[in-house]
């Protein structure tokens, strides 16, 4: 009972700011300019792929990472003491609540606006060719974006519980991650970047749920494997300075269209397993402290 | 600092500012972490995750910082919620609290609008919400007019018969009205715990405190020869104060006399004579006089 009260209390404080009122009207309204702005002029995949660009990008990352600024840090740590957790609820409850708060209303705020654009944009009959985009990759690609999503808000909600400021929250989050696309290039590690991810969401959305070719599957699998263990002997030459392993030369890879080796599983282990990271280390650092 | 609060009791918890009083009642809460040795409460220990614990204690801050956004009722509701009571006994529990803190008239109205008193009352009512054995009350007169004072330490009194009450505070008229024990705590630890009656029995020791004005070996030679007097013994302490007992059976008025001759004939110059008996302020300065000459 009591992570359930903290959390409808955390949710109506939130649905009450005016950040998450304004970040809905915004988000909403850019929605429509751009899919009444490309209405003729995008294939399906396409369309719903520029719809999920801004959450993954400024400035819809920030406001995301400013949402999960938790409530332990600033002055509101008095308010939190002296009116919540003197009272009989953990710390980790409250934490994982007011956590849980904030994914919650990113979430509904992003699938509030993005499903019934993208139901219209699929049903509607509009004057550009046929496109192959699949339920299955509609419903992963939202998936992702919704993955990415919870993991900036377990970001912000982290930094905040470290730092105890929230504006030095996010001008930290902003400086480390803007770098982070070229540090993750560095290794390999491309998929995992958002703006990546992002050029690899119209090929998603027209992957179908089990490939027509028995043989590809297999050579799907042949290629996970490959790609993987060049990724993690890459990883490690590169921290070990050694040369590494002259590279296949994979053309498709790079060019924004065809991402056809895009791994659920690793894109899911890689921004699940941090996000999992940050409310642990946000407990710990939060069960620590003096209030 | 070594605390034991007897059950059922209405225990002070006294001290200057800076003491420690506050920390003690946070760290029984889980709200902070002792650097050494541990705090328990109802034989169980405290600490940030001490739900069962905290669900025995009402606490009380000093003006408390209460989520503004919320209505008292909202308030409330949700300290029920997280007392897991439920609904059947919250909600006419919420409404007789707050009719009992004056504040039903105050429903509609959002915590950031109240007064320092309202917050306070609300305050009260919050931590009684759960129906706790334990209560810990650090300063509940701060900030309060005489009405308002005297309200919640009538209140103080009538939750007294039914719970054990820890009242920390350095208004002594307050411990003086309510407290059956009390604990005295200077510069971070306890340099006394007892009842009322053992507080005020240690001033039986001196009858009278001279303030006098001179040089302090003045003052020390001046205690070595009320010593010698028949009857009398007396103490001189870092502040230029004279702290003189008569014993029983002597004549405190020709006792008395015989030291201010002593005084007149000496290099110091008298200021001020205090009785010393029976007064919880100067039992509780002697306190705080005798624990910094020690040190």
């Amino acid at each position: 009972m009591p992570y359930m009260a903290i959390l409808r209390h955390d949710m109506k404080t939130l649905w009450r700011s005016r950040l998450v009122r304004l970040w809905l009207g915004a988000t909403a309204l850019l929605t429509l300019l751009l899919v009444g702005a490309n209405w003729a002029n995008f294939m399906d995949g396409t369309l719903i792929a520029s719809l999920l660009f801004p959450y993954l990008v400024f400035p819809w990352f920030f406001i995301v990472v400013a949402l999960g600024v938790t409530p332990v840090s600033g002055s509101q740590a008095e308010t939190l003491a002296d009116g919540i957790l003197c009272r009989p609820v953990s710390r980790f409850e409250y934490l994982l609540a007011s956590w849980s708060a904030r994914v919650v209303l990113v979430l509904s705020v992003y699938l509030v606006v993005i499903i019934p654009a993208v139901i219209l944009i699929i049903l509607a009959k509009r004057p550009v060719p046929e496109d192959t985009v699949t339920v299955y990759g509609i419903i992963t690609a939202l998936g992702v974006v919704g993955l990415v999503l919870t993991f900036l808000v377990s970001l912000g909600f982290l930094a905040g519980t470290l730092l105890r400021k929230p504006l030095l929250a996010v001008v930290v989050l902003i400086f480390i991650w803007y770098p982070i696309g070229l540090i993750l290039s560095i290794f390999s590690l491309e998929e995992f970047s958002p703006i990546s991810l992002n050029r690899a969401i119209s090929t998603q959305l027209r992957r179908p749920w089990q490939e027509t070719d028995a043989g590809a599957k297999d050579k799907a699998n042949i290629q996970d494997n490959e790609v993987f263990s060049d990724q993690v002997s890459n990883f490690f030459s590169i921290l070990s300075g050694a040369p590494s392993k002259p590279k296949a030369a994979k053309p498709d890879f790079f060019e924004g269209e065809k991402f056809d080796d895009l791994s659920l599983f690793r894109v899911s282990l890689g921004y699940g397993l941090p996000t999992i990271a940050s409310v642990i280390l946000a407990s710990l650092c939060f069960y620590w402290r003096d209030l | 600092m070594n605390l034991e609060v007897p059950r059922g009791s209405i225990f002070g918890l006294l001290g200057p500012n800076g003491a420690g009083k506050t920390t003690t009642l946070r760290l029984l809460l889980g709200l902070q972490r002792p650097t050494a040795g541990q705090a328990q409460v109802f034989g169980k220990p405290c600490g940030p995750n001490a739900v069962r614990v905290r669900s025995q204690i009402g606490y009380l801050p000093t003006n408390p910082k209460l989520p503004g956004n919320l209505r008292p009722i909202e308030y409330l509701e949700l300290l029920g919620r997280l007392s897991r009571l439920p609904g059947e006994v919250r909600k006419p529990r919420i409404s007789a609290l707050l009719r009992a803190v004056g504040l039903l008239g105050a429903t509609d109205q959002r915590i950031q609008t109240f007064s320092t008193g309202m917050c306070t009352r609300l305050g009260i009512a919050a931590s009684l919400v759960a129906d706790p054995p334990l209560l810990l009350w650090d300063e509940p007169t701060a900030g309060l007019d005489p009405a308002a004072r005297r309200f919640t330490l009538e209140l103080i009194r009538e939750l007294g018969k039914t719970k054990t009450v820890v009242v920390a505070t350095h208004i002594l008229s307050d411990i003086d009205q309510i407290c059956d024990h009390l604990g005295v705590m200077h510069e971070g630890r306890m340099i006394f715990t007892g009842s009322m009656q053992d507080m005020k029995r240690r001033l039986a020791r001196h009858d009278f405190t001279l303030e006098l004005d001179g040089a302090a070996e003045d003052v020390r030679r001046l205690a070595h020869e009320v010593t010698n007097l028949e009857g009398i013994d007396a103490l001189a302490n870092a502040g230029q104060m004279l702290l003189v007992k008569i014993a029983d059976g002597r004549s405190r008025s020709r006792a008395l006399a015989e030291v201010l001759k002593l005084i007149d004939a000496s290099n110091l110059s008298l200021q001020a004579i205090h009785s010393g008996q029976n007064t919880t302020e100067n039992a509780y300065l002697q306190l705080l006089q005798e624990d910094g000459f020690h040190r």
